[in-house]
C-alpha cells in the first residue's frame, strides 16, 4: 500500500500509452502527434489551445473521474451505487432550480444572478447529495435492502422526480411549463467551460480520496468492511457508520459532477442529463482493479481507469470522425471485459484452464469471429483514410470510405462517373471483404489461442 | 482392495505429496492422520476424482484407474464426505442425496415421490429421523453429513472417504456417527478415515497412517502402537505433556453477569439464554461447555455485545453496569471477541498480516485520523514477537499463515485493544496438534499476566486441561459450574445432558 502504483497500474499506464500511439498512428490526419509537436514548438497561441484533443480527453476523464472515485469507494467499501446518473441529472437539475427559485426573473432574461445565489444554489445541491446519500444508507443498513436495489430504486425514481420538479417550479415561476431549464449565467457556465476548474477539482478530490483510502483510518476500516463485513462488525467497528460515509461520498461526487455538467451544457435537461453514466462510473472503477466483491482496488487504479476509458472513446473518435458517440456503449463494455478478462486469463492458463473448449467455446469462437465480421463491416463505411485519387491519375490525394476502396480496387472502376452509378454495390462488396477478412482474422487469433491453450494444458498436466 | 503407488502432486510452490504408497485392504477402517499440510485432504481428493493430474497410479481391485472426474470414481465405487459439506442448501435432502442422478418418471420429468421414497428408507438405515422433504439449510450440521453419508450410500459405494467428519459435531452427533460407521462396516463398506483427533483414531481404526509434510512415515496396526507414537511420529518431534500446574492465581472479580436471558423469538422454548449467573476473576480461565446450540456462542455474543437481539440482565465489568449496543462499546470497555469459524467471522483475507493484527486498536497508531506507518509497524510487530506468530514477515498475506498462526494472529488482533477480559469461542478448531499446544501455552501466559479469560471449546479434554472453573450449559441454562478438581468428562456431559432427565422426571 505504501507504493502509488501496483503492478496492474502500470499496466494500466502502458496500456494508456499504446493505445494512444496506436491513434495517433491510424488516425490518417495524425491528430494527435500534430499537436504534441505543436506542444513542443511553441506558436502564438497558449499552450492549451494547441492541443484540443488533450484538453477534451482531460476534462472528460476529469468530469467522469469525479464520481467514479465515489462509485470506486462504494465498490471497495463492498456495495454497489448505481444511482450516480440519476443523480447527476437531480443534483443539476435541482441546482438549476434553486436558482430559478431564487432570481426568477435573471434566470428567465438571460441576465447574470449574481455570485451569492450561484453559491447558495449549490451548497443546497451540496445538502440534498448528502441527504440522498443517508437515504442510500438508511435504506440499506436499517431496512436491509440489498445495494443493488437501493440505489436501482433511486436511479430510476430521482430522474423521474427532477423532471416533475423542474415542469413544476418552472411553470410557477414562468408561467409556462418546461421540461429544462437553460443555464446562461456566464459566471456559473465558467465553473465548467473553464478547464481548469473541473480539472484542479478533480485532482483535489482524486488526492483527497487517495488520502482517505489509503492513509486514514477510516479508508483502512473500508477495505476491511468489503473484504469481510462480519468480521469488521465483529472487530468493533461501526460497519453502517461506514457504508453511510461510502454512499454520502458518492453521492457528494455525483452532485458536483451534475452542476459541472449543467454548466458544460449550458442547461439542466434531466431527461437526458448523465442517461447511463452510473455503468461508465463501475466500469472506470473496474478497469481501475476494484473488485466488485469489495475489499479491493486504489483510487489511483481508478483514475488510470477513467483516463484509459476516455483515451480508448476519443482515440476511436479521431479514427471514425463522424459519430463515433455511437460506438462509446460498445467500447465501454468490451473494454470492461477485455480488462477483466485478462486478468482472468493470466490466472487461470497458469492451472491450465481452457477457455475454447467444448461446444461453448466452439460457438464463441463462431460469436468472436461474428463480432469481428460485422466490426470489419461497420468500420467499412465508417472509417475514412487518405488514399491516391483512383479516378484521376495523377490527382492529389483523396478521402474515402476504406469500403469504397477496397470496392474500387477490387471491381477495377476508374471513373467518377461509374463509381456513383454503381456506389452501393461497390461500397457493400468492400464491407463484406473487409468484414470478412476480419472475422477470419479474429477465428484464426482464437484458433491459435485455442491452440496454445490446449498444449499449454497438457503440459500442466503432465507436470 | 486400493494401493496407491508412488503418487506425487505438485502444486506451485509446494510439494503436497511426494512419492506416497499405500495399501488399503477390504472392509478394513482405515484411518489417515497428520497435521494440518500433510497432505491428507489433497490424498483423498485424488482418491475420489477431484484432483485428476498427479504423477503415480491407483490400482483398484487389481487394475489401474485414471479418475477423469468425481463422476469416474463414484462408478467405481468411491465416494467422499468432505469437511466442508458439500450440499445445495437451498434444496430438499432428497434432492441433495439424488443431485446429478435424479429419478424421472416416464414422461422425462422429476419423480420426486420415488426420490423421497428412497432417501427415506436411506436415511432409516442411519438411524435418524431426517424427513425427506425437508431443506437442508434447516438441518443441524450433524444431520446435514448424515444426508452426504446417505448420498454415499445411495451410490452403493463400497469405499467411503471421510474428510475430518467430527469437527463439526457435538458429542452426541460423534456417538450417532460412530453407530452408523459401526452399521456401514458390517455391510463391508472400506472406511478411510481422516483425521487428526487420536481419541477417534484409535477407536475406530484398524490401520493408521501417519503423513507428514507430504510423505508417508508409516502405516501401523491400531493394536500395536499408542496415541503417544502416533502424535510423535506426526509432529515428528516429542510434544511435552502440557503441565499448567496452579501456579496460577485469580483476582479479583472483573466481569459479572447476573440474570442474563436472551429472547428467541419464534422458536418454542422461547429463550437462547435464560438467568444466567456467573463471575469471572482476573487470571482465571474460565470454560463453558455444553452440545452444539446449548448457547455457547449466543453467551459470548452477549458479553460482546454483538448478538441481534438485545439480552436483559445485567452484566458488570469491574463493577460497573454495561449496556452494549455494538461490539465497538465492548472493545472500547475493554472486552475482546475471538470468534468462531475464523475464515467467516475473523480473518480480513485480502489483507496482510500487519493489517489483520492492527485493525482492531489503528487508532493507537494514528494522528488526526491519519495512519502512522511507523508506529502501525511497532504495533504490528510486537504482537508478533509476543505470539511468535510465523510469518515470512508482517508484510505477508494472512492467508500464507497456517492455521494456528492465523489464530494468533487474531488473538493478537485483540491484545492490541489491551483488553480486560478475552473471549475465545472454540479458538482451536481447525488447528493442528502443535499449534494446538502453542495456543495452551499462549492462554496460560496471558491468564498469568491478568487477563480474565472465557474460553469455549467442543473439545471437552481441551476445557479439562485449560480451565480453572468451567461452567456448562444447557439449552440456554446453566446445568452447572465445575472447579477444576471436580470436573471430568463424565460430570460435564451429564450436565449438558441434564434437559433428559427433566423432561423424564417432569410429570
Amino acid at each position: 500500500m505504501s507504493r502509488p502504483f501496483r503492478r496492474s497500474e502500470w499496466g494500466l499506464l502502458l496500456a494508456i500509452l499504446v493505445v494512444f500511439i496506436l491513434t495517433a498512428l491510424l488516425d490518417d490526419r495524425h491528430i494527435y502527434w500534430h499537436e504534441l509537436k505543436g506542444l513542443f514548438s511553441g506558436g502564438p497561441n497558449p499552450w492549451y489551445e494547441r492541443i484540443p484533443s488533450g484538453v477534451n480527453i482531460i476534462r472528460q476523464t476529469a468530469y467522469l473521474g469525479i464520481f467514479a472515485i465515489g462509485a470506486a469507494i462504494v465498490i471497495i467499501a463492498g456495495g454497489i451505487d448505481l444511482s450516480s446518473g440519476s443523480v447527476i441529472a437531480f443534483s443539476g437539475s435541482i441546482c438549476a432550480t434553486f436558482m430559478v427559485l431564487l432570481a426568477p426573473e435573471a434566470m428567465k432574461s438571460a441576465t447574470p444572478v449574481g455570485i451569492p445565489v450561484i453559491v447558495l444554489a449549490i451548497a443546497c445541491t451540496l445538502v440534498i447529495a448528502f441527504l440522498i446519500g443517508t437515504f442510500h444508507a438508511w435504506l440499506i443498513t436499517v431496512v436491509g435492502l440489498p445495494p443493488f436495489i437501493a440505489t436501482l430504486a433511486t436511479l430510476v425514481g430521482l430522474r423521474s422526480l427532477a423532471r416533475a420538479i423542474v415542469e413544476t417550479v418552472t411553470a410557477a415561476a414562468w408561467g409556462g411549463r418546461s421540461a429544462q431549464i437553460s443555464m446562461f449565467d456566464a459566471q456559473f457556465r465558467y465553473l465548467a467551460t473553464s478547464i481548469w476548474i473541473p480539472v484542479l477539482l478533480f485532482i483535489i478530490l482524486a488526492a483527497a480520496a487517495w488520502l482517505l483510502l489509503s492513509r486514514t483510518v477510516v479508508g483502512r476500516h473500508l477495505y476491511a468492511l468489503g473484504g469481510n463485513e462480519q468480521a469488521t462488525r465483529l472487530s468493533g467497528i461501526h460497519t453502517d457508520r461506514l457504508k453511510w460515509l461510502a454512499y454520502c461520498i458518492s453521492a457528494l461526487l455525483s452532485a458536483i459532477a451534475g452542476i459541472l455538467y449543467v454548466g458544460e451544457q449550458s442547461g439542466a435537461y434531466p431527461q437526458t442529463l448523465g442517461q447511463g453514466y452510473e455503468l461508465n462510473a463501475i466500469a472506470a472503477a473496474v478497469v481501475g482493479g476494484c473488485s466488485l466483491q469489495g475489499g479491493i482496488g486504489t483510487i489511483p487504479g481508478t483514475v488510470l481507469g477513467v483516463l484509459f476509458l476516455r483515451t480508448v472513446i476519443d482515440g476511436i473518435a479521431k479514427i471514425i470522425k463522424t459519430g463515433a458517440d455511437v460506438y462509446e456503449g460498445m467500447i465501454v463494455g468490451s473494454v470492461v471485459v477485455v480488462a477483466v478478462a485478462l486478468t482472468q486469463f493470466r490466472e487461470a492458463s497458469k492451472r491450465g484452464k481452457q477457455f475454447f473448449a467444448g461446444p461453448m467455446g466452439t460457438l464463441t469462437m463462431l460469436n468472436l469471429a461474428l463480432l469481428g465480421v460485422a466490426v470489419g463491416a461497420l468500420a467499412g463505411l465508417n472509417v475514412t483514410i487518405t488514399v491516391e485519387n483512383p479516378f484521376v491519375e495523377g490527382a492529389p490525394p483523396t478521402r474515402m470510405n476504406v469500403a469504397t476502396w477496397i470496392g474500387v480496387k477490387l471491381l477495377r472502376i476508374d471513373s467518377m462517373q461509374t463509381y456513383l452509378t454503381q456506389r452501393f454495390k461497390v461500397d457493400s462488396l468492400g464491407c463484406y471483404v473487409l468484414g470478412a477478412c476480419v472475422g477470419a482474422a479474429v477465428l484464426g487469433i482464437v484458433f491459435i489461442l485455442q491452440r496454445i491453450e490446449k498444449r499449454r494444458a497438457h503440459v500442466v498436466t503432465k507436470d | 482392495m486400493i494401493s496407491i503407488e508412488h503418487i506425487t502432486k505438485r502444486f506451485p510452490g509446494v510439494t503436497a505429496l511426494c512419492d506416497v504408497d499405500m495399501e488399503i485392504a477390504e472392509g478394513e477402517l482405515h484411518a489417515v492422520v497428520g497435521e494440518n499440510g500433510a497432505g491428507k485432504s489433497t490424498l483423498m481428493k485424488i482418491l475420489s476424482g477431484v484432483i485428476t493430474d498427479f504423477d503415480g497410479r491407483l490400482v483398484l481391485r487389481g487394475q489401474p484407474v485414471r479418475f477423469q472426474d468425481t463422476r469416474d470414481a463414484e462408478e467405481a465405487g468411491i465416494s467422499i464426505i468432505h469437511q466442508e459439506l458439500n450440499l445445495v442448501e437451498q434444496l430438499s435432502a432428497a434432492a441433495n442425496i439424488f443431485l446429478g442422478r435424479e429419478k424421472r418418471n416416464a414422461l422425462g420429468l422429476l419423480d420426486d415421490r420415488a426420490m423421497e421414497r428412497s432417501a427415506r428408507g436411506l436415511l432409516a438405515q442411519l438411524e435418524c429421523q431426517i424427513d425427506p422433504q425437508q431443506v437442508v439449510r434447516e438441518l443441524r450440521v450433524g444431520d446435514q453429513q448424515l444426508v452426504e453419508i446417505a448420498k454415499a450410500l445411495s451410490l452403493e459405494s463400497g469405499i467411503l472417504i471421510m474428510d475430518e467428519p467430527t469437527s463439526a459435531l457435538t458429542e452426541s452427533e460423534v456417538a450417532r456417527l460412530y453407530r452408523v460407521i459401526a452399521r456401514l462396516r458390517e455391510r463391508g463398506v472400506t472406511i478411510l478415515y481422516i483425521s487428526h483427533k487420536m481419541d477417534e483414531v484409535f477407536r475406530l481404526a484398524d490401520r493408521i497412517t501417519v503423513l507428514r509434510d507430504g510423505k508417508k512415515v508409516k502405516t501401523l496396526a491400531r493394536s500395536q502402537t499408542n496415541s503417544r507414537e502416533v502424535t510423535h511420529l506426526m509432529v515428528g518431534r516429542e510434544i511435552e505433556a502440557v503441565n499448567f500446574s496452579d501456579d496460577r492465581r485469580a483476582g479479583a472479580v472483573v466481569l459479572e453477569v447476573r440474570n442474563l436471558s436472551l429472547a428467541w423469538t419464534g422458536h418454542a422454548r422461547g429463550w437462547r439464554l435464560r438467568n444466567i449467573n456467573f463471575q469471572l476473576h482476573r487470571g482465571e480461565i474460565l470454560g463453558i461447555a455444553g452440545l452444539m446450540g446449548a448457547g455457547r456462542t449466543e453467551l459470548l455474543e452477549c458479553l460482546f455485545g454483538s448478538s441481534p437481539e438485545t439480552p436483559t440482565g445485567r452484566i458488570l465489568l469491574e463493577g460497573r453496569e454495561m449496556k452494549f449496543t455494538h461490539a465497538a462499546e465492548a472493545k472500547r470497555a475493554g472486552i475482546g471477541l475471538v470468534t468462531e469459524d475464523r475464515k467467516r467471522l475473523g480473518l480480513f483475507a485480502q489483507m496482510t498480516v500487519e493489517e489483520n493484527v492492527t485493525i482492531c486498536a489503528l487508532r493507537d497508531a494514528a494522528r488526526g485520523g491519519i495512519v502512522r506507518r511507523r508506529q502501525e509497524r511497532l504495533l504490528a510487530d510486537s504482537m508478533v514477537n509476543k505470539l511468535a506468530v510465523k510469518t515470512a514477515g508482517v508484510d505477508a498475506p494472512v492467508i500464507s499463515l497456517s492455521g494456528g498462526n492465523q489464530q494468533k494472529a487474531i488473538i493478537g488482533r485483540w491484545l492490541l485493544t489491551k483488553p480486560k477480559v478475552l473471549l475465545l469461542d472454540d479458538p482451536t478448531r481447525g488447528v493442528d496438534v502443535g499449534a494446538k499446544a502453542e495456543l495452551y501455552r499462549l492462554m496460560h501466559q496471558l491468564c498469568r499476566e491478568g487477563l480474565g479469560i472465557i474460553l469455549t471449546s467442543s473439545e471437552l479434554p481441551e476445557l479439562l486441561t485449560l480451565c480453572d472453573r468451567i461452567l456448562v450449559l444447557c439449552e440456554g441454562r446453566l446445568t452447572a459450574e465445575l472447579a477444576r478438581h471436580e470436573a471430568t468428562e463424565q460430570r460435564i456431559m451429564e450436565a449438558a445432558t441434564m434437559r433428559n432427565e427433566e423432561k423424564s422426571s417432569a410429570p
